[in-house]
């Protein structure tokens, strides 16, 4: 990935977000939420049918409609409802101290140029390291509890924020920046009211990014560790050939995937409400 | 994901022996007041480890002023770092890594036996299974052929060779590949492998889908193999030998127990597998043994050698208490 490629994606993130609400009222009778869940039906008819009708075997692949009873039968359990809330607790904390580290060292070391220059090279170093490589030095630390899988969750979601809060601080217009300066701002009002605002849409985009990645990493770990959570009951089904139990759950992490991207990006609206790009007046 | 195991498992172990040469790691039970001892498990959730689950529900660790924290991990790779760094006082694990780990110089001492094979051909908690219609009928005819292991290089290929072998064919011949336990049966049926290794409650599924079995590799390879067991490093065995003495004489009891009462076994599966109820009263159960079969650890050993996976076997005595 090139230096550049992360402030463009931004852009066109946002550039994507605008059809919900805001943008082309009234020109379609279909909504966008329809659509989307016409998309899910035909998810849901393929699988349904697919077993049925012979193309994979149905011990390998359940119908869709078997998933749905053993989702059931799974949410009677007390001990899915705890997976289900250690899995959403790991993800909350994580992403919580990711974006508490990633703003505030963002806003650090855009706002101080050598340091900049001195950490570009190490970030760009450690960015991609996939966090699943740190399994063994997790386990090492850990255990195979909740720290581990932690320290997973907030490594890969660390480093979305940060990028993009580095981004973001670059972003702020040097005219305001010397004029805040001119006035005699001192350091924490120059970033509360210039390199703030300019950050801030790059900063919803790592939470966007970051709420996604973190989610990814939590089931992994739990999944690979078996720190507790879904990842884990997963891996319960599986080594325990109940192959319906386990899509049930897979649909579950599916979902709350969906709910966190829907609540991620009505954070940012609400956040941004301000802003050109959510108002919609961006466009000349 | 087996990829990730294996090299999790590399990766780890050298770790390992790095932060053992540090000394690190705390103790996660430390005798604190007049309570129960806490003391972590790390185990698999598979058919295996039912003794202490319900070992545990009958109060055998509470009357050893026990606490019991069992720890689910998703394979050896996970269990042995978190056992040498002191994360959790034991782990489980089949006989062949510990011999592997041993040999290596990881410091493990074995505790308490875990489960063995039933020592009845055909009639086994593991074995290798091919499709309905396969030409193949014993163990000698897998020699050539494409076997799924869940591991590559550990218990399951040497027995199989052993197998092979035992049958007259050439151990050496036989074609290993690595496939996860849930994933084989979609391997077999679709042609991608000529026989799969599996254990319960793959198994029984198997042979409830038409497979039919060619060779139990755990019964061919020793009489009354002993597979797996619980083990801890011999930090925690040196620092804490009082608490491996009552763990020790829970598990024992615990796996007394469970021999004598299959029923409650089959029960127990249901509190942690997700394994079809309609399925656990058709599983075949493994042995649970009161001791470790020291011979059929020797043969282990004399495996792991015979095929490679290690140069010189470890004194096998040195691993058992």
């Amino acid at each position: 990935m090139t230096a550049a490629s992360p402030a463009s994606v931004t852009g066109s993130g946002r550039g994507a977000a605008g059809p919900g609400p805001g943008g082309g009222a009234g020109r379609r009778p279909v909504p966008g939420w329809a659509l989307g869940l016409t998309g899910l039906a035909a998810l849901m008819a393929v699988v349904e049918l697919a077993p049925r009708a012979g193309l994979v075997q149905e011990r390998f692949l359940p119908p869709f409609s078997r998933m749905l009873s053993a989702l059931a039968d799974q949410a009677g359990t007390p001990e899915f409802w705890r997976a289900l809330l250690e899995t959403l607790r790991g993800w909350a904390l994580g992403l919580a101290i990711a974006m508490a580290a990633g703003v505030l060292l963002g806003i650090v070391i855009g706002a101080v140029p050598p340091l900049r220059a001195v950490t570009t090279s190490t970030i760009e170093f450690l960015r991609p390291i996939p966090s699943v490589a740190l399994i063994p030095l997790a386990v090492l630390l850990y255990g195979t509890q909740l720290r581990a899988t932690l320290l997973l969750v907030v490594y890969a979601s660390f480093w979305q924020v940060l990028v993009q809060v580095l981004y973001g601080v670059r972003d702020v217009d040097p005219v305001a920046r010397e004029t805040a300066r001119s006035y005699r701002f001192g350091p924490l009002a120059q970033v509360r009211t210039v390199v703030w605002p300019t950050a801030l849409p790059y900063v919803m985009t790592g939470f966007r990014l970051g709420a996604s990645v973190a989610l990814i990493l939590e089931i992994t770990g739990e999944l690979v560790i078996g720190s507790p959570g879904l990842g884990r009951q997963i891996a319960v089904a599986q080594t325990s050939g109940a192959v319906a139990a386990m899509y049930a759950l897979v649909i579950v992490v599916g979902l709350i995937g969906v709910t966190v991207n829907v609540i991620a990006r009505a954070t940012e609206r609400r956040v941004l409400r301000w802003h050109p790009s959510i108002r919609g007046e961006a466009i000349a | 994901m087996i990829r990730l195991r294996a090299a999790l498992a590399a990766a780890s172990s050298s770790a390992v022996l790095l932060l053992a040469a540090c000394g690190g790691g705390q103790g996660s039970s430390d005798a604190s007041g007049d309570g129960p001892t806490s003391v972590k498990v790390s185990v698999i959730p598979i058919v295996d480890v039912a003794p202490i689950y319900l070992g545990n529900r009958q109060g055998f660790f509470a009357e050893q002023g026990l606490k019991l924290e069992l720890v689910t991990a998703q394979g050896g790779a996970a269990i042995v770092p978190a056992v040498v760094s002191g994360q959790v006082d034991f782990g489980f694990s089949n006989f062949t890594s510990l011999i592997l780990a041993r040999s290596k110089g990881l410091p493990l001492k074995v505790v308490a036996p875990g489960a063995g094979s039933t020592g009845v051909g055909g009639k086994d908690f593991g074995g290798v299974v091919v499709k309905a219609g396969s030409p193949l009928k014993s163990a000698g005819d897998l020699a050539g052929k494409r076997v799924a292991v869940n591991t590559l290089n550990n218990i399951n290929d040497t027995t199989v060779r052993a197998s092979i072998r035992a049958a007259g064919g050439d151990g050496k011949a036989v074609k290993f590949t690595e496939l996860a336990f849930p994933d084989m049966l979609a391997a077999l049926d679709k042609g991608n492998v000529d026989a799969v290794q599996v254990v319960e409650p793959f198994l029984t599924t198997a042979l409830k889908n038409g497979g039919r079995l060619v060779a139990s590799n755990y019964v061919d390879t020793a009489p009354g193999l002993t597979i797996a067991g619980y083990f801890t490093s011999q930090q925690t065995a040196g620092a804490k030998p009082d608490l491996v003495k009552r763990f020790a004489a829970a598990m024992q009891k615990s796996l007394k127990y469970s021999g004598d009462h299959p029923d409650e076994v089959r029960k127990v599966l249901g509190t942690y597998t997700k394994i079809d109820p309609a399925l656990t009263g058709s599983l075949t159960l493994p042995t649970y043994p009161a001791q470790v079969n020291a011979a059929s650890l020797k043969t282990l050993a004399d495996l792991a050698v015979q095929d490679g996976l290690i140069k010189t076997a470890p004194d096998t005595k040195d691993l058992l208490p």
